[in-house]
Formats: C-alpha cells, sequence, structure tokens
C-alpha cells in the first residue's frame, strides 16, 4: 500500500521536475489564456451586459464570467495536457513504458499521470479564483472552498482527456474529440451565459455534459448561490465513469 | 524458485488477441534459466516472440501461463521486488527527452530507491564507462543514434541489477559503439550479473553467450552453447558458398548456419 503511493509520487515528481525546468513555458501555457479570456469578456463583454439575473438574483456580469473562466480553466488544462500530453509522452516519449518495467507499476504510473495533469489544472483554476478574489468579485474563502470541486472537475477532465489519448491511433485524432465535445461543452455549459436561457431540450442536453455542474458548482461556491444536489451526482457520476475508462483504455493499449 | 537463480522462466505461453479477433500464440511453453555470471542469447528471427518473452520477464504483460521468477521473486506476485532485480534495455528508444543525459540517469535510479548522491555517483560512473562523459550535460536530442543505445543500456545498469536484459542492443551501433558495450558486458560478467540478450547478430551471439536459445514461431527449438550447437547441427566442418557470381568462400560452421537451418530459412540464393 505505501509502495502504491511512493510510485505514484515518484512518477507525478518526475512531472513536477519537468514543469520547474520549463517555468516559463508553463506560465504561458497554463496561466495566459485563463487570463485573456478574463480580460477580453470580464472587461469587454461585461461592460457591454452589465447586470443579469441568476436564479432570481441580479449578479454583474463580470463576476458571472469569472466563475466560468474557472471551470473552463479547468476543462481545458486538464483536457489538453491528458490528451495532447499523455499522447506525447506514451507515443513519442514512450515514458510510460520506461517507467512501467521499474519498480514502479503502470497502474501507478497512469495514476502519477492523471494527478499531475489534475494538480495543474487545480492550480490553474485557482489562479483565476485568485484575479476573482484581487477584483473584488469573490469572498477570499472561496479559494479553500473550491478546491475539491476544482481538484475532482481536473481529475474528471484529466480522465477524459487520458481516454482520448488510450482512443487515438495519431495525435490528430485528438481533434475530434476537441471539435466535438470539448468545445460545445465550453460554448453550451454556461461559462457564457445562464443555461436556463436555451431551449429547454439544449438545458438537457447541457446538463448531460460535466462542464455544466463544474460551472453550477463553482458559481453556487463563489457568488454564494446555494448547491444544486443534482450537480453533485452529475460530477461523481462522469468522474468514475472517465477515470476508469482512462486506465483500462490506456491499459489495454500498452499491455498485451 | 530457487532463489538462487537470477532469472527462472517455467513453461511461459501468452496468447494474444489479435486485431481481427483471433488468438496468435506469440510464445508457446518457453522455459530456461540465466545464472550468475552467464550471458543468455535468445536467438531468432523477427516475430519469433523475443521481444514479448522479455515483455513477460519485466511483469509487464501478463501471462497467458507458466511462471517468471527473478531471484525467487514471482514477477506477478511480487512485482516491486522482482523488478527491484531486474535492469531491461528495451528495443524501442524509451529515453526521457525532458530530462539531460546525467540527470535522466540520477532519476531512473529514484525509481528503484537509489538515493540521488549515490545516484550522482553511480552517473558518472556509467558515462565514464559508456564514454558519455563529454554528453553529461546535454539533452537526449543532441546525441546520435549510437549513444542514445549506449545511454539505454546504461540507464539499465544505474540500479546495479542483479540480471540485465537486452532486447537486441547492438542494433544501429557502429563497430566501435560496439566493441564498448561489449568490454562492459564482460566486466559486469565478471561481478556476477546474469544477462539475458536478444539479437540478430549470430557472430555477436557466438562471441557472448555461454548458451543460446533458438527461437521460432514463439517455441524454443533447442537451448546449448553455440560451440555444441555448431557440432550438434553443421554436419561439415566447413562450409563452401558462392559469395559473388563464381567466387566461392571456404570458411568454418557458424552459428549462422545453425540459425537458419532451425528457423527454416537457407543461406545463399541457389540452397547450395
Amino acid at each position: 500500500m505505501w509502495d502504491y503511493f511512493w510510485g505514484i509520487r515518484c512518477v507525478w515528481l518526475r512531472y513536477f521536475d519537468v514543469f520547474k525546468k520549463s517555468f516559463f513555458y508553463y506560465l504561458v501555457t497554463t496561466f495566459l489564456e485563463p487570463i485573456l479570456y478574463l480580460l477580453s469578456f470580464g472587461l469587454g463583454v461585461g461592460s457591454l451586459i452589465g447586470h443579469l439575473k441568476y436564479q432570481g438574483t441580479d449578479i454583474s456580469y463580470r463576476s458571472f464570467i469569472f466563475s466560468g473562466i474557472i471551470g473552463q480553466t479547468l476543462l481545458f488544462q486538464g483536457f489538453f495536457e491528458a490528451s495532447y500530453g499523455g499522447f506525447i509522452r506514451m507515443y513519442y516519449q514512450k515514458i510510460f513504458q520506461a517507467m512501467a518495467i521499474t519498480p514502479i507499476t503502470l497502474s501507478e504510473v497512469l495514476w502519477g499521470e492523471l494527478l499531475w495533469d489534475t494538480t495543474r489544472a487545480t492550480v490553474a483554476a485557482e489562479v483565476v479564483a485568485l484575479i476573482g478574489v484581487i477584483s473584488g468579485d469573490f469572498p477570499p474563502q472561496c479559494l479553500l472552498l473550491i478546491i475539491p470541486v476544482c481538484f475532482v472537475s481536473a481529475l474528471l477532465f484529466s480522465g477524459l482527456g487520458l481516454t482520448v489519448a488510450a482512443y487515438s491511433k495519431t495525435i490528430e485524432q485528438i481533434s475530434y474529440p476537441q471539435y466535438l465535445l470539448i468545445f460545445p461543452m465550453f460554448l453550451f455549459c454556461g461559462v457564457f451565459y445562464p443555461i436556463e436561457n436555451l431551449p429547454v431540450i439544449l438545458q438537457w442536453l447541457a446538463w448531460s455534459l460535466p462542464l455544466t455542474s463544474v460551472i453550477s458548482i463553482l458559481r453556487s461556491l463563489t457568488l454564494g448561490f446555494s448547491i444544486d444536489p443534482k450537480a453533485i451526482v452529475i460530477l461523481i457520476f462522469w468522474l468514475v465513469i472517465w477515470v476508469w475508462i482512462a486506465r483500462r483504455a490506456m491499459t489495454q493499449r500498452l499491455v498485451k | 524458485m530457487d532463489p538462487q537463480v537470477p532469472l527462472q522462466i517455467s513453461h511461459l505461453t501468452k496468447r494474444y488477441r489479435t486485431p481481427s479477433g483471433g488468438f496468435l500464440e506469440a510464445v508457446s511453453d518457453v522455459s530456461f534459466n540465466v545464472y550468475a555470471g552467464e550471458c543468455f542469447g535468445l536467438l531468432g528471427p523477427n516475430g519469433a516472440g523475443k521481444s514479448t518473452t522479455i515483455n513477460c520477464i519485466s511483469g509487464f504483460y501478463p501471462t497467458t501461463s507458466g511462471n517468471v521468477s527473478i531471484l525467487g521473486h514471482d514477477v506477478y506476485a511480487h512485482p516491486k521486488q522482482a523488478r527491484q532485480l531486474l535492469g531491461v534495455c528495451s528495443q524501442e528508444d524509451t529515453l526521457d527527452t525532458d530530462f539531460k543525459v546525467k540527470d535522466q540517469l540520477i532519476r531512473h535510479a529514484t525509481y528503484f530507491r537509489v538515493p540521488v548522491s549515490e545516484g550522482r555517483k553511480r552517473a558518472d560512473d556509467l558515462l565514464k564507462r559508456f564514454d558519455l562523459n563529454g554528453k553529461a550535460d546535454q539533452l537526449v536530442e543532441s546525441l546520435s543514434g549510437g549513444m542514445r543505445r549506449r545511454l539505454q543500456v546504461a540507464r539499465a545498469l544505474v540500479s546495479q541489477p542483479k540480471i540485465l536484459v537486452l532486447d537486441e542492443p547492438t542494433t544501429g551501433l557502429d563497430p566501435e559503439a560496439r566493441r564498448i558495450l561489449w568490454e562492459i558486458l564482460m566486466i559486469c560478467r565478471g561481478q556476477g550479473l546474469a544477462i539475458l540478450l536478444s539479437t540478430h547478430y549470430m557472430e555477436e551471439a557466438e562471441r557472448l553467450c555461454d548458451r543460446v536459445a533458438v527461437l521460432c514461431r514463439g517455441k524454443i527449438l533447442d537451448i546449448d552453447a553455440p560451440k555444441n550447437l555448431i557440432k550438434k547441427y553443421m554436419s561439415q566442418e566447413m562450409q563452401e558458398e558462392e559469395v559473388r557470381p563464381g567466387v566461392l568462400w571456404k570458411r568454418p560452421s557458424n552459428l549462422e548456419d545453425v540459425y537458419l537451418k532451425l528457423t527454416g530459412s537457407k543461406l545463399g540464393v541457389n540452397g547450395a
């Protein structure tokens, strides 16, 4: 048992050391994108819209979009690191194969990969939240409150990404789920507007995708609304599904 | 399972499901031991099951049936204990391109719980022995193919294994690099390291291996010392072959003749 955690820690540390070495690269690729979204939508669209009604309360569009961008950050950082990054590590660098014939097992390698992707996405989401706190949109305690949901969501999206990496024959094939699933989630799951504005059928579709639940919970925690229990159930459901499939699919791909 | 024997393989069988839905038996009932200080050769054409056998030895692939144990540790029941004693240089290049040459040796050693200070000492020593110390602070990308191969063998040795498994380690090496590797393997064997070597080069096998197994379509055709195999299978001591139109060469029978005879191919186009 202890050995198992030791193995996962070894793998996680490998990723962390790469991160430290290429800190500038990660700084740009991890934090710049959400900050650009914040500026563009928070300031640009925010000044256009001013306020909107969310769950019967009047809130500023800037606060609304900031909490949505936390969810978008979790989605993009978790998915892209695990899908493209995971594919490169598995297919080109063969890092999984090299580590999994040492006292570290493949099972530990895959947990290490998922937990690193999760760590990276969670940190990025916290940076967005911190900007929200500094701008006065969120209360400071929300930085702590959102950690569990950020972690769980990041793990979910990393699982989704690693699943995609496991099933993709070439790196180009990762574009299919990227355009067919990730971008639709980004556009329809409530990052930019309350999904109640959508036709009912699209609302149902949005709720069936995990990002809607993630954003619903994040908005509740950052803006002080009550949490929708259904969102927690959907989130846990997708978490278990994607992490399980990711580990199984990647193991099947590597081990004959 | 004898805790004294570095590598024991008994009745190893590995069946895969092929993409078309059928089954392929890549390894059938393979048994052999590799003893301390011994170099054991695994010979066979492409697709004979050499790499599959090696993937089963590391426990990376589960076996269909049979056992593999390393100094008494079953690689499936106790993978961590077994692999602690195992160094593998796989056929594919699996070097970690995110780290510099020396750093990745130290890092690899940490996977075996070797402290960084000790890993650094071992890395320095290995880089010197493999004639790579000029490259210690460079990324893998700047290394030539032969250097990468040597680094991968060095990496397999950084944990000071009791059994070293090398899957076609000299493919792509120039004669000098090959000599360096052969010399290092000889020194390691002198210190009691057991080596399992898969190779296509019969001259290399004949030179390095105390015993060889000839593998074909997943089955072992014979296991013996190269010298004995030659005696057993080649009736004439000398071989005569036409190497260029009209040019005949006479040479002693060698392991390659045995290999080609056993695996069903004939040397030379005219089958003489």
